[in-house]
């Protein structure tokens, strides 16, 4: 067992180091970045962009170093400057990086268009170079660099830490809702199979979970927003977390700005969204597992004891039929980061999958880098957590 | 005389009604009510979308000056055509982009599925039958793969590959072949492409799963031992053993991908990381009514309600299969 998660964790920093890796590759390679309209700006007559203008811009985002070495600078902040050992420095003219490089337009053939193409470099840059440049500590220590749109030149980890609080209300919420009341209607509906009650449910249930979550809360937001407010009946607010200025629903009376009321309006209609959708998937679930479980021996003999049917259930069947369950719930800890990406964006809500949405779209890389990496660490965490409590939930799991 | 008489006799009681596999499969699967009225609605709006120029009143771009947002029904005096669902806030035809848009959204699926199965199945297929480290390999990765939350991912792919028009060469016979099928041109239809290419890209996983292990259980059966023996190759018991008696789980695992894929290809055209907005789809039109949900709330059900129900009906098209094919298969 011992070695079994010592194994684990070692699998764990490999899968951690080739998620950064990759995340890191896949946003370097994508287009765009702080770049992107220099050239156009260049043309202006106002604001010539010079060459100098460029390598300064190119230096400041570390564009300039080859990928390698701002890989690892990212990764865990060095290479710093030269090595210095007992006083000397090595490596100092180190070539790591191209601070003018040399573009040749060339006309592509087949479309007609002109490309401009790296073919040399003017001006290298050397290892001494990186002396007194801005260094992170490194991704792995916890330093996401700095945001290059969204918030200009500040942490990224202030930009989180902003927007997490948001979403751990609206995920923590919705989550313990979901468990609350997906759990218990998935074992009644288990027991009382076949009724009425199971035959509504499962319907309901079947078309909760094919019901895209985008249509679901627009439609919620048109009936409990909209059509409402029009009608001039109570309505709910949609949209962002706190309303900026006060208003007044109609019955339910004047809401002031920020204040707990308002604030518990806006998350109304989020929380409704997310929770419905998650019922319909853990209760299904459960029904399906108490179903498996309800068939087994030891239910057969604890009935057979005489017990009551209640404890059968509550003791016997449930017990064990929510065991699989630990993994659905496991797996909501990188949900509680990184947010609901389509609910938030409906609902304007200001959390995590809104940020991450938001910098895909503006190219501020540094940001959503941050998100995925830690997503992803948190996957992993979770898949380790997950074992772990699947041999203490059920004993006859040996791991090895 | 007699006996002859009894072997008849026999031979007369014994003949009953024959029936092959997929009479049965039929028989079963029109049995599940829901998903026999889900086919059918299927294939209505499957014939719609192909005969989309036939039915459209209207080209997908064509604009009607001066005539936004025109109420159901209204008729375009120069030409006596009818805008049946109104024109959208740049005074295009409603109804005409969202039977364009269908055929979009559903071939996108419909790709989609043909590949990633067409993937699973391979990779599956291989892992299962062949076993030791290239098992290991591949189902490490599959597994890993779906414990990574999937929607960041395709979001981030997508953003990086529908921006950058080089970075992944498409044949032109490829962008030709699709542009006609879309009603796209060549360079429109690289989108579409793309997004056949992500949603196909992690969607084989499951398929893969379920392939290798029916393989697995099918590698002990008695059947398999007996072409072997008669000298069959690998290629051919993989090909003529395996994947035919493996299909059942593979087909209901190919109706509710089909819904699955309908809805990613609308959540990310929604979020901006899909087909974009000339090209219409279900997601992008229901994006751009958000927009105008203030003033007419109950724009945003048009394009909502088709994907709702394509995702619904092949859930229970899956379910219904499911039931014919193999009542004891949980998926």
């Amino acid at each position: 067992m011992t070695a079994f998660f010592i194994r684990r964790i070692f699998q764990m920093i490999i899968v951690v180091l080739v998620s950064a890796i990759a995340s890191y590759a896949l946003l370097n390679l994508a287009p765009g970045g702080p770049l992107a309209g220099l050239r156009q700006q260049q043309q202006n007559a106002r604001f010539q962009i010079n060459e100098d203008d460029i390598a300064r811009i190119r230096a400041y985002f570390e564009l300039d170093l080859y990928l390698p070495y701002r890989f690892t600078r990212w990764l865990i902040g060095v290479p710093r400057g030269p090595i210095v050992i007992g006083g000397q420095e090595y490596f100092s003219d180190l070539t790591i990086g191209c601070r003018k490089p040399i573009e040749t337009e060339t006309l592509n053939q087949k479309t007609g268009e002109y490309e401009s193409r790296i073919t040399g470099c003017k001006e290298y840059v050397q290892l001494k170079d990186l002396e007194g440049r801005r260094t992170s500590r490194g991704i792995l220590l916890g330093d996401f660099g700095l945001s290059w749109r969204i918030l200009r030149d500040r942490p990224v980890s202030d930009l989180l830490l902003s927007r997490l609080p948001k979403t751990l209300q609206l995920i923590g919420l919705s989550t313990l809702l979901s468990l609350l009341i997906g759990i218990p209607l998935g074992v009644y509906s288990a027991v009382k199979q076949y009724s009425r009650f199971d035959y509504i449910f499962t319907t309901l249930a079947f078309m909760g979970s094919a019901m895209p979550t985008f249509f679901f809360g627009i439609v919620m937001i048109i009936l409990f927003s909209l059509v409402p407010k029009e009608a001039g009946l109570p309505y709910i607010p949609a949209g962002l977390s706190e309303s900026v200025r006060d208003y007044t629903i109609p019955i339910i009376g004047a809401v002031e700005a920020g204040s707990f009321k308002d604030r518990f309006l806006h998350i109304l209609l989020p929380a409704a969204v997310l929770t419905i959708v998650n019922i319909s998937l853990y209760s299904r679930f459960v029904r399906a597992s108490m179903l498996e479980v309800m068939r087994q021996d030891y239910v057969r003999t604890a009935r057979a004891k005489g017990l009551t049917e209640r404890i059968v259930i509550l003791k016997h069947a449930l017990r064990n039929a929510l065991i699989p369950f630990i993994t659905i719930v496991v797996f909501t800890l990188p949900g509680l980061f990184s947010g609901a990406i389509i609910t938030e964006s409906i609902f304007a809500w200001p959390g995590m999958g809104r940020l991450y949405l938001l910098a895909l779209g503006d190219y501020d890389y540094p940001v959503a880098m941050s998100i995925f990496f830690i997503l992803a660490v948190l996957t992993v965490i979770a898949t380790l957590l997950r074992d772990f409590l699947y041999t203490l939930a059920d004993p006859r799991i040996r791991l090895s | 005389m007699s006996v002859a008489q009894v072997a008849n006799l026999s031979a007369e009681a014994i003949s009953i009604e024959e029936r092959s596999p997929f009479q049965i499969v039929m028989m079963r699967f029109r049995r599940h009510r829901l998903a026999m009225v889900s086919l059918i609605l299927m294939i209505f709006i499957f014939t719609i979308t192909v005969f989309a120029p036939v039915i459209a009143p209207f080209q997908v771009q064509e604009l009607s000056v001066n005539k936004y947002f025109v109420a159901w029904g209204t008729v375009d005096e120069a030409t006596g055509r009818v805008h049946h669902m109104g024109t959208d806030h740049i005074g295009r035809d409603y109804f005409s982009r969202l039977i364009y848009a269908g055929r979009i959204s559903l071939t996108v699926a419909l790709i989609s599925v043909i590949i990633s199965e067409t993937i699973g199945i391979v990779i599956g297929a291989v892992s299962g039958f062949f076993g030791g480290w290239i098992d290991s390999v591949l189902m490490r990765f599959v597994e890993f793969m779906l414990t990574i939350p999937t929607l960041p991912l395709l979001l981030i792919i997508s953003a990086m590959l529908l921006r950058d028009e080089n970075l992944i060469p498409i044949p032109e016979s490829i962008l030709t072949f699709m542009g006609n099928l879309l009603l796209l041109t060549p360079r429109d239809a690289r989108s579409a492409v793309l997004i056949i290419l992500i949603l196909a890209g992690f969607g084989w996983l499951n398929a893969a799963q379920l392939m290798r292990g029916m393989v697995l259980s099918l590698r002990e059966q008695t059947f398999v031992e007996a072409s072997r023996s008669l000298g069959a190759s690998n290629f051919r018991i993989i090909t003529r053993d395996m994947i035919p008696n493996a299909m059942a789980p593979i087909i209901v695992d190919a109706s509710l991908g089909l819904a699955g894929y309908i809805v990613g290809e609308a959540a990310l055209a929604f979020l901006g990381f899909g087909i974009q907005d000339p090209i219409p789809t279900w997601g992008n039109m229901l994006a751009a009514s958000q927009q105008f949900m203030l003033d007419r709330p109950w724009l945003p059900l048009v394009p909502g309600l088709p994907i709702f129900i394509c995702s619904l009906a092949f859930n229970y098209i899956g379910d219904g299969l499911r039931d014919a094919l193999d009542p004891r298969l949980k998926l």
